[in-house]
């Protein structure tokens, strides 16, 4: 790297540092990136990592410490200052507008006067529509702009995030830095390939900051990665110098204990608890058949268009389905409704956790006994006492935290209102199947894998497990059984008890 | 911002409450006036206040009636407070509340929002030991006889004469001949029903030629009214050959929109009430004399009979209890105007008019002053069999 | 510097055309619904038509479609503006106020019965203006002190009320005497009434505001996220005022004419506009949340409920029945409207 001294950085932070009250969330951190580079940056939840990007996005000052952007200091006042200079910030929560279209979203930031926009304030849409797919070109997109953006996947909206961050800088003629949070948190595996291809070309235009939970991917695309924890940035190390379990042990404090699970082959004298037969729904999937028993783990494995979480919807009761039949515990009914559902003993963890899963204005412990109110009930009534000494016990068990069950849920980090939501199913004293829908999402390792033992414990227990993971190597570590989906129907099926699929015998089924 | 929402909940828990102890100190306080059906005897003229209550301050009818209140509040030198209900039994009710609880003696006028506020008000002024008269509206089966002598009066002008008036009107300015659409007010008003059904009595029995093609209840509101003759334009077009309203407001919405359709000058309208405007109109033989019939009736000459009546039984000059039935339910003359008596009625528009009225009300009492003497009464107003 | 070469193996070229393929998807899914929606409303507005002809051969007449649009113009104009707020996610109740307040001090200022100042054009710049006053208010309000805008303009319509019962006092009746003016709402020029002229060029501008201004766009994304709108350093706050103060001069707007359809002046002529405009905004399929729907709808919403009201004068249905047969008919149509958005997890509060 000698040719970097002679070109001043294109960010440079110098002991920036931010407190919350007594809470210093990010302290004395230092970060130099140069033109071109692709900076890792991980760290658990709650290390630092988000109010540091907060802080770059130009959402919150920093309290002490200097921000250089091409060697000169600057002051964000407000996020529009940072996309001037051109720091351009996919969220993890998605800040793209929902009813609007993709050119819009892209050009949202377009002057007076520039542009798509006239000097009177008139929007020329074909213009606007012009610099959009030009936008998108850039990174090999060929999204149509005026398609609204409720209509597109999570992968593609990723791609509209990313246009918009590089059109912001290209307005303002500078050095993009585009800083990616998570991006991958929530993409199939196939959508992941396409990203980490989009992101090594952005390397040609401008640099790039990409935090990710996914060691492994860290690993693939970047130069550099940096750690932190409790608000310090505590190592920076070339990727060639460091390996995947050094970088966890960094990021965690501890070493990785990769439990290896004992497989059984289907015991023929067992019944499935959850049977479906010939489910189609027209336009999303046909002719589906899977049969889970207790005490195992059934992973459905697909991409975003296999229809695979469509039947889990279906199992559950959330979606309709044409014909076809599902039988759950032995109740076989035409159409399920939620109710039957969780009358029957099936517990759902939806994807999507903030609006289907949780009741974020509502204490935790509230939601763990929102559905089973299980020994907290005294007839028709709750006991407030008796709750809060159940949420305490799964909060222990779960190694929920912050141990305050009393505190609303919204105020919790992602991993922790997921294992809250875990709860609410596993305090049914009758809970029979559990259908998962991408529980791991947006969860940092360590919490991730708290999940997994849990999800395994209560496996265990009898339990049927219908799991729709985020990744094919979470499916391989904790699954029993592996049901591939393409385009709405079966594509395979593995008894991991016997048989013994490779990574790529799976994806070949996927696609 | 914690702090401002604690405030304004501050703020909110403070009126709340100052309700409270205002409607609890009314209940208090007047417990003690309460004595069954009668009343604690004649009050010194100094404890007395006049109370006048009307449904609106924006129709020429019920800023007549402020207008009388004020010239008998004037004329007898006792203060005055006026109501406005804004419309809402709710808010008339708890004003009235509000007033007796101040601890007063009081004579109150109400110009009832609807009928069945009529026993609340009641009530709560017989235990507070005032005296009301209550106009227009009120429970047929709600008589002032069988509360006492603090429901002092019940008085309206007949609704069936009205009907019939404006119905011999529009009748022989036709010729005998002819379709009506009608415009009744708010549905269920007793005062709309009887209105409705002097009308249709009346030319169902002496107007044989004339046919009712609909009518459109129009809620007193002029606006409503005048997009419901636009509509019956629409439906009927030159059909149409007269137009009854129940009031005049509503009345003013219907010419315009036959204004509109440039139909004016073919069409009869008849209605109740006299407004200014109606008068305005008439004299100028507006849309080739399209008004041919009004009811002569003046707000002022209401509220001064109603709160003249309580006074006079506040002050003992009277007995309620003692007054025949038509003096208590009582029905004052509504007199039939047409564009050639109109003259005879102008002098009582002008600006001492109310007072005049009020110097004869006192002279003469209440039940035998021009043009609003009374005429009959002592039950529910019966209507027509159809 | 070194540089991680990604190689394209596997995934990448199978990869490549199933994005093709849900790309050219997602446009025909989106093209479909976008079609659907506004859709069935018209099929309603169509099979109401239809009925209410059969039932009465003057319902098709010009006189009576004339009529039908005279009527529909107020309502419309006030429309436009409650569309847009609404698509803020906010819901402006002081329609009626704002009309009392504008149409009175508009026609005191005009050549009236009562005499006084005939400041011609003038009085509708300071009615106008009055309007304004009261739009920018409960903007502020609303914006500044961060109260619902439900309350804050449950308040305005009280106050447009005040101030309109403050002017008129306790005189006559305001008529208006200038000749030129009287039914000129109702008069036809080019085939149309006047009022209606005046609604089109409302809706023309509404919706070029809507589709092709930073104020539109923005008050689109603010009905879809405003922490976005914040974050994005997009003027949120002063287009949510401009928002409020367009729909206040639109009712103000409405009041005028209104006032000049009635010839009269009156505290109380916005009356019943609010259920008109309220509900054919929500028919119309703009989404009382925000960010989703439009000013075309809401035209649809509009005249949905005046030909439901004209057609059931029409054909004769017996009055004491109409109210009950409008709201079984609103209900219904807005089922058959909404079908399309049905989901088993879809909520509605």
């Amino acid at each position: 790297m000698s040719d970097v001294t002679t070109t001043p950085a294109v960010l440079h932070l110098n002991n920036v540092s931010k407190s919350f009250g007594s809470n210093r969330a990010v302290r004395g951190v230092s970060l130099s990136i140069q033109s071109g580079e692709v900076i890792g940056l991980i760290g658990e939840n709650g290390a630092g990592k988000s109010t540091l990007l907060k802080i770059l996005s130009g959402n919150y000052r920093h309290d002490e410490g200097t921000i250089a952007v091409n060697g000169r200091e600057v002051q964000f006042r407000g996020p529009a200052d940072a996309l001037r200079v051109g720091i351009g910030v996919v969220h993890q929560e998605q800040s793209l507008f929902t009813n609007l279209t993709i050119a819009e979203n892209i050009e949202v930031n377009t002057p007076i006067g520039r542009g798509g926009v006239n000097r009177l304030g008139l929007y020329n849409w074909r213009r606007l529509y012009a610099d959009a797919a030009q936008a998108l070109d850039l990174i090999g997109s060929h999204l149509n702009p005026k398609t609204r953006v409720s209509d597109l996947s999570f992968v593609d909206r990723q791609m509209v995030e990313i246009a918009r961050a590089i059109r912001v800088s290209a307005a303002s003629h500078t050095t993009p830095l585009v800083i990616l949070d998570e991006p991958t948190a929530i993409l199939e595996r196939t959508e992941t390939a396409i990203l980490e291809r989009e992101i090594s070309k952005l390397r040609d235009i401008g640099s790039v900051i990409f935090v990710s939970h996914r060691l492994d991917e860290v690993m693939r695309i970047c130069d550099r990665v940096v750690v932190m924890r409790d608000g310090e940035l505590i190592a920076d190390r070339a990727v060639d110098d460091v390996t995947e379990e050094e970088l966890f042990r960094l990021m965690v404090g501890r070493e990785t204990h990769a439990a290896v699970r004992s497989r059984r082959s289907i015991d023929p004298a067992n019944s499935p608890v959850i049977s479906i037969h010939d489910l189609t729904r027209a336009g999303s999937y046909a002719d589906v058949s899977i049969d889970a028993y207790p005490g195992r783990i059934l992973a459905i494995l697909g991409t975003s268009g296999s229809g695979r979480e469509s039947v889990a919807r279906a199992i559950f009761g959330a979606e309709g389905f044409d014909s076809g039949s599902v039988s759950v515990a032995g109740y076989s009914g035409r159409q399920l409704s939620i109710k039957k559902a969780v009358a029957l003993g099936v517990g759902y963890v939806p994807a999507e956790r903030k609006t289907e899963g949780m009741v974020g204005e509502m204490p935790a412990d509230q939601n763990i006994t929102l559905t089973h109110p299980g020994s907290a009930a005294l007839g028709p009534f709750e006991l407030p006492r008796r709750r809060l000494s159940l949420a305490r016990a799964w909060f222990e068990k779960l190694d929920i935290r912050p141990r305050e069950p009393e505190h609303m849920l919204q105020d919790f980090s992602g991993g922790n209102q997921q294992k809250v939501v875990l709860a609410k199913w596993l305090n049914s004293a009758h809970l029979k199947a559990l259908v998962l829908d991408h529980p791991l999402r947006g969860l940092d390792p360590g919490a991730a894998e708290t999940v997994n033992a849990q999800i395994r414990s209560v496996c265990d227990e009898g339990t049927a497990i219908i799991l729709i993971p985020d990744t094919i190597d979470e499916a391989l570590d904790i699954a029993d059984d592996i049901v591939v989906m393409r385009d709405g129907r079966i594509s395979g099926v593995f008894d991991l008890g016997h048989d013994n699929p490779a990574t790529l015998d799976l994806l070949e089924r996927m696609l | 911002m914690s702090l401002k929402h604690n405030r304004g909940a501050l703020v909110r828990f403070a009126a709340i409450a100052a309700v409270a102890a205002l409607a609890l100190a009314g209940c208090t306080s007047t417990a003690s006036g309460a004595g069954g059906s009668s009343s604690s005897g004649p009050i010194a003229k100094e404890d007395l206040v006049l109370v006048a209550s009307v449904i609106n301050t924006t129709n020429p009818y019920f800023i007549a009636n402020i207008e009388g209140a004020k010239a008998l509040s004037k004329k007898l030198d006792i203060p005055l407070e006026i109501i406005d209900s804004q419309g809402s039994s709710q808010t008339e009710i708890s004003k009235i509340q509000a007033i007796l609880a101040q601890g007063k003696k009081v004579v109150m006028f109400v110009n009832t929002v609807a009928s069945s506020d009529t026993p609340t008000i009641v009530d709560a002024v017989k235990r507070a030991g005032g005296y009301v008269s209550i106009w227009w509206n009120k429970p047929d089966n709600f008589e002032p006889w069988d509360s006492g002598d603090n429901f002092v009066a019940f008085q309206k002008h007949p609704g069936v004469d009205s009907g019939r008036c404006n119905a011999q009107a529009i009748g022989d300015a036709l010729g005998g001949k002819g379709n009506v659409i009608m415009f009744p007010g708010v549905q269920d008003s007793t005062t709309s029903q009887t209105r409705v059904a002097g009308f249709e009595a009346e030319m169902r029995e002496n107007y044989p030629g004339i046919k009712i093609l609909e009518n459109q209840p129009s809620n007193w509101d002029p606006q409503l009214a005048n997009q419901n003759a636009k509509d019956l334009i629409a439906k009927y077009g030159d059909q149409i050959n007269g137009v009854w309203s129940a009031d005049d407001g509503m009345q003013l919405g219907a010419i315009q929109a036959f204004d509109d359709a440039g139909l004016l000058d073919k069409v009869k309208f008849a209605s109740d009430g006299l407004y200014p405007d109606t008068v305005a109109l008439m004299e100028k033989g507006y849309g080739n004399n399209a008004i041919v019939g009004e009811t002569f009736h003046r707000g002022y000459m209401a509220s001064a009979i109603g709160l003249y009546t309580a006074y006079l039984a506040a002050t003992g000059e009277i007995v309620p209890s003692e007054l025949p039935k038509e003096k208590r339910t009582s029905f004052f003359d509504i007199k039939c105007v047409t564009p050639e008596t109109l003259g005879d009625y102008l002098k009582y528009d002008t600006p001492t008019a109310a007072a005049d009225f009020v110097d004869q009300l006192v002279e003469k009492g209440p039940w035998d002053t021009e043009p609003a003497t009374l005429i009959g009464g002592g039950g529910p107003e019966v209507l027509p069999k159809p | 510097m070194v540089h991680k070469v990604l190689s394209e193996q596997g995934a990448g070229g199978i990869t490549t055309t199933a994005i093709r393929i849900r790309e050219s998807g997602i446009e025909r899914r989106a093209r479909f619904r976008g079609l659907a929606e506004p859709l069935s409303l018209l099929v309603a507005l169509a099979v109401l038509i239809s009925v209410f002809s059969l039932l009465n051969e003057r319902f098709l007449t010009a006189s009576n479609i004339q009529n039908v649009l005279t009527q529909s113009a107020i309502p419309l104009i006030v429309a436009v503006g409650a569309t847009l707020v609404i698509l803020l996610g906010s819901i402006d109740l002081s329609v009626e106020g704002v009309m009392g307040a504008t149409g009175m001090t508009w026609i005191l200022l005009s050549n009236n019965s009562r005499g006084g100042a005939d400041l011609g054009p003038w009085a509708w710049v300071i009615a106008l203006g009055v309007a304004l006053l009261l739009g920018v208010a409960s903007g502020l309000i609303f914006t500044a002190l961060k109260v619902p805008s439900f309350i804050v303009t449950l308040g305005m319509w009280y106050v447009g009320l005040g101030i309109a019962t403050m002017l008129y006092g306790t005189d006559l009746l305001p008529r208006l005497e200038d000749e030129g003016l009287k039914g000129w709402t109702s008069r036809i020029s080019f085939g149309l009434p006047n009022s209606f002229w005046v609604a089109l060029l409302v809706i023309g501008l509404g919706i070029l505001v809507l589709r092709s201004t930073r104020i539109g766009r923005v008050t689109l994304a603010i009905g879809n996220s405003e922490t976005i709108v914040r974050s994005a350093g997009l003027p949120a706050f002063p287009v949510k005022v401009a928002v409020f103060a367009i729909a206040a001069v639109l009712s103000g707007l409405g009041g005028i004419l209104a006032t000049v359809q009635l010839d009269i002046g009156s505290p109380t002529v916005g009356s019943g506009v609010l259920f008109i405009v309220i509900p054919a905004v929500v028919i119309g399929g703009t989404h009382l949340a925000g960010g989703k729907g439009g000013i075309l709808r809401t035209v649809l919403g509009v005249f949905l409920l005046t030909i439901l009201n004209n057609g059931l004068i029409l054909s004769g249905v017996e009055s004491s029945y109409q109210s009950a047969v409008t709201g079984a008919i609103l209900v219904a149509a807005i089922v058959f409207a909404a079908w399309s958005q049905r989901d088993r997890l879809r909520v509605a509060k």
